[in-house]
């Protein structure tokens, strides 16, 4: 990532650079989760396994498509989102515009008090931590790894199978759903 | 000779094709490049001296690092090292320190050069920026190459909600000019989290509030003020209330820097009274931490929270400046910070008298805060001078004026007491038999200022932790330039 103007941090220096990212959900119980895909090819396949999985375990979610990954999601979306939903999994970012864009997406989502995460794969971790250093927040991340383009529907599946509790846990203190506790 | 490579031993010659006196020495310059290793830079037209290939100086790099204040200056070098200089043309100086003779046949003896570019307003700082050696201790925070700076600092929660202006090296570098005090030295503490403030910090928040550098000695004084522990600043923010920092100037700054006490002191449109209240709020939410809805805990809040700072009208010798009613001598630059809520205005268009006037102020000061509550929190009257010129012209001045409206405001306990009136709030029921001032003596505090037209006075209150009467109290703070 290349960089443009530079100036210096009014706060204390022993203040966190980044904004805190807003506050994790108590529990996901009786909560909806939106699963946002971020409109890369085959991050479809991955969302449809995330959502498989909450519904297993009993967690209510709402699914998203952005047009394209490469622009930031449409100020309807994000309005829609933050009314009817209580945190936010972006996913699947492998390259620099969708992670860039995304990124902002997670922002913009924050700012309206959602708690999200943004899952990635490993390749752009980097590009991550830049965009989100140069944005301020403290965003949350999960990295599958890359590349993904050339997995099987199975893969894909079995590296949402692998994040899932990752992705929850960034999102929410208890990751137990109410199918769970039904069972317990 | 190689132009790129500076001579061990020769001279270095700054000029610019717009010094009249620069294209006097023109052939001077090529007399004497023919006679010695010359660099010559050229800080506006590459084409110039046409005697000589000069070199591009036109970003000042040159110029800056060799620190010249006018053009032509002529450096004498040695062994690599600068051994001399002249500025100016000046035939003695210049053949001395080139060692030719006979330089500049015709021309007068001297003539004085013209500033250099690099000297130029705003430019010295930009250089500095670009090519100086930085010292700042504030981390550096860096944007992508498409990120909108003002966006930046918003989503880095730096702004009270309007625009800030970034605070770029060459800003804060300009933004100290304005004080003589170190960048490093500490100022003190910042609540909510008591986190250290330097000189150079409260820098960095004055260039985002908008303030000019000769602002700084004000905002300085006034953080000094907020920061002493009579002030309870920690309290005065993370308050459930509404007030915050009233920032009142006194002494002959305020003329300086071009401060409203007139038309509209209290509202919008000056940028000195705008932005100095503006840099101490942002100075607390930045450094200190006091976010609304994090550990600024307001109900309300008030719009003062974005700033509140105004000079006093010190043109009437008849009326005591606050500064000097408290304690200040007269002539002398003071802030005081006042912890007080926005304004509640005050109309009286049928008063005559002082007597009828001050019995008029008495009965909008009594509700400041709650009608029955007394000794409970301070007050601001801000007087306009119509209003003042009725109690002048009877020959009152602010102590009879301070007085008067004390007296004026004493009630018997019963009327005032929790329940009286069918009223739950009130003071306590054991002072019903007393008479029961409605202010403390010293927190009544009266400035003067406004518009020459209209009988509108304001009442700004004070916070509720007046109550406390030693524990927090308004702080006024004499400063230097």
């Amino acid at each position: 990532m290349k960089y443009g103007i530079s100036f210096r941090d009014p706060t204390a220096e022993t203040a966190s650079v980044l904004r805190e990212r807003a506050t994790p959900l108590d529990t996901v119980k009786g909560k909806t989760i939106a699963l946002m895909d971020i409109g890369k090819m085959r991050g479809d396949e991955f969302i449809d396994r995330l959502e498989q999985l909450c519904t297993e375990r009993g967690i209510m979610t709402r699914r998203y498509k952005k047009p394209t990954n490469t622009r930031v999601a449409p100020r309807e979306m994000i309005k829609d989102i933050a009314e009817n939903c209580d945190a936010v999994i972006i996913a699947l970012s492998d390259c620099g515009s969708c992670t860039s864009c995304s990124t902002h997406d997670l922002n913009d989502l924050d700012k309206k008090g959602l708690a999200g995460v943004s899952v990635l794969t490993t390749e752009f971790e980097q590009a991550f931590e830049s965009q989100k250093g140069a944005i301020g927040l403290d965003a949350a991340s999960v990295y599958v790894s890359h590349p993904m383009q050339n997995k099987t529907t199975a893969e894909l599946h079995q590296c949402a199978n692998a994040a899932i509790d990752e992705i929850l846990q960034a999102i929410a203190r208890d990751t137990t759903g109410a199918k769970v506790l039904e069972m317990a | 000779m190689n132009m790129n490579v500076k001579p061990q031993d020769g001279v270095l010659i700054f000029a610019k094709r717009e010094c009249e006196t620069c294209q006097m020495v023109e052939q001077v310059i090529g007399q004497i490049a023919g006679s010695m290793p010359t660099i010559v830079y050229t800080q506006d037209d590459p084409s110039f001296p046409s005697t000589v290939l000069a070199l591009d100086d036109s970003s000042l790099e040159e110029s800056f690092a060799f620190d010249v204040e006018a053009v032509p200056t002529v450096v004498r070098v040695k062994d690599g090292k600068e051994v001399a200089r002249t500025y100016g043309w000046n035939r003695p100086d210049w053949e001395k320190l080139t060692g030719l003779k006979g330089l500049g046949e015709g021309l007068p003896e001297m003539r004085p050069g013209c500033g250099s570019k690099s000297r130029e307003p705003g430019v010295y700082e930009s250089l500095r920026a670009k090519y100086g050696k930085l010292d700042f201790k504030s981390r550096q925070i860096n944007l992508g190459e498409w990120d909108d700076e003002i966006e930046a600092c918003f989503d880095r929660g730096f702004s009270d909600g309007l625009p800030v202006v970034p605070p770029t090296d060459v800003r804060i570098l300009r933004m100290l000019e304005g004080t003589s005090r170190n960048p490093d030295e500490i100022i003190g503490d910042v609540p909510p989290n008591l986190s250290p403030i330097t000189v150079e910090k409260v820098a960095i928040n004055a260039v985002m509030a908008g303030c000019r550098p000769e602002y700084m000695p004000v905002v300085l004084a006034a953080l000094e003020a907020a920061l002493d522990p009579l002030f309870t600043m920690h309290g005065l923010l993370c308050t459930t209330c509404f007030s915050s920092p009233i920032v009142v100037v006194n002494g002959p700054i305020t003329r300086e820097i071009g401060m409203n006490s007139g038309i509209n002191c209290l509202g919008q449109g000056n940028r000195a009274n705008a932005t100095i209240g503006r840099a101490l709020q942002l100075i607390i939410r930045n450094v200190g931490g006091g976010r609304p809805g994090e550990l600024d805990r307001a109900v309300l809040g008030g719009p003062g929270k974005f700033t509140f700072c105004f000079a006093e009208d010190e043109s009437d010798p008849t009326w005591m400046p606050l500064s000097v009613a408290r304690g200040i001598e007269l002539g002398k630059n003071a802030v005081t910070l006042f912890q007080g809520d926005g304004i509640q205005g005050f109309l009286d268009q049928r008063s005559r008298t002082p007597g009828e006037l001050t019995k008029s102020l008495a009965m909008s000061l009594l509700a400041v805060g709650h009608h029955k509550l007394c000794e409970f929190t301070n007050a601001m009257l801000v007087l306009v001078p119509e209003h003042y010129a009725i109690f002048r012209e009877a020959g009152w001045d602010r102590v009879r004026i301070t007085e008067e409206l004390h007296k004026a405001m004493v009630r018997p306990g019963r009327d005032v007491i929790q329940g009286a009136q069918g009223v739950g709030e009130g003071v306590d029921k054991r002072r019903a038999d007393e008479m029961i001032n409605k202010f403390w003596p010293e927190g009544l505090l009266i400035v003067q200022a406004g518009g020459q037209a209209g009988l509108f006075s304001a009442i700004c209150a004070g916070w509720t932790g007046g109550r406390f009467r030693n524990e927090s109290k308004p702080v006024t703070r004499e400063f230097k330039l």
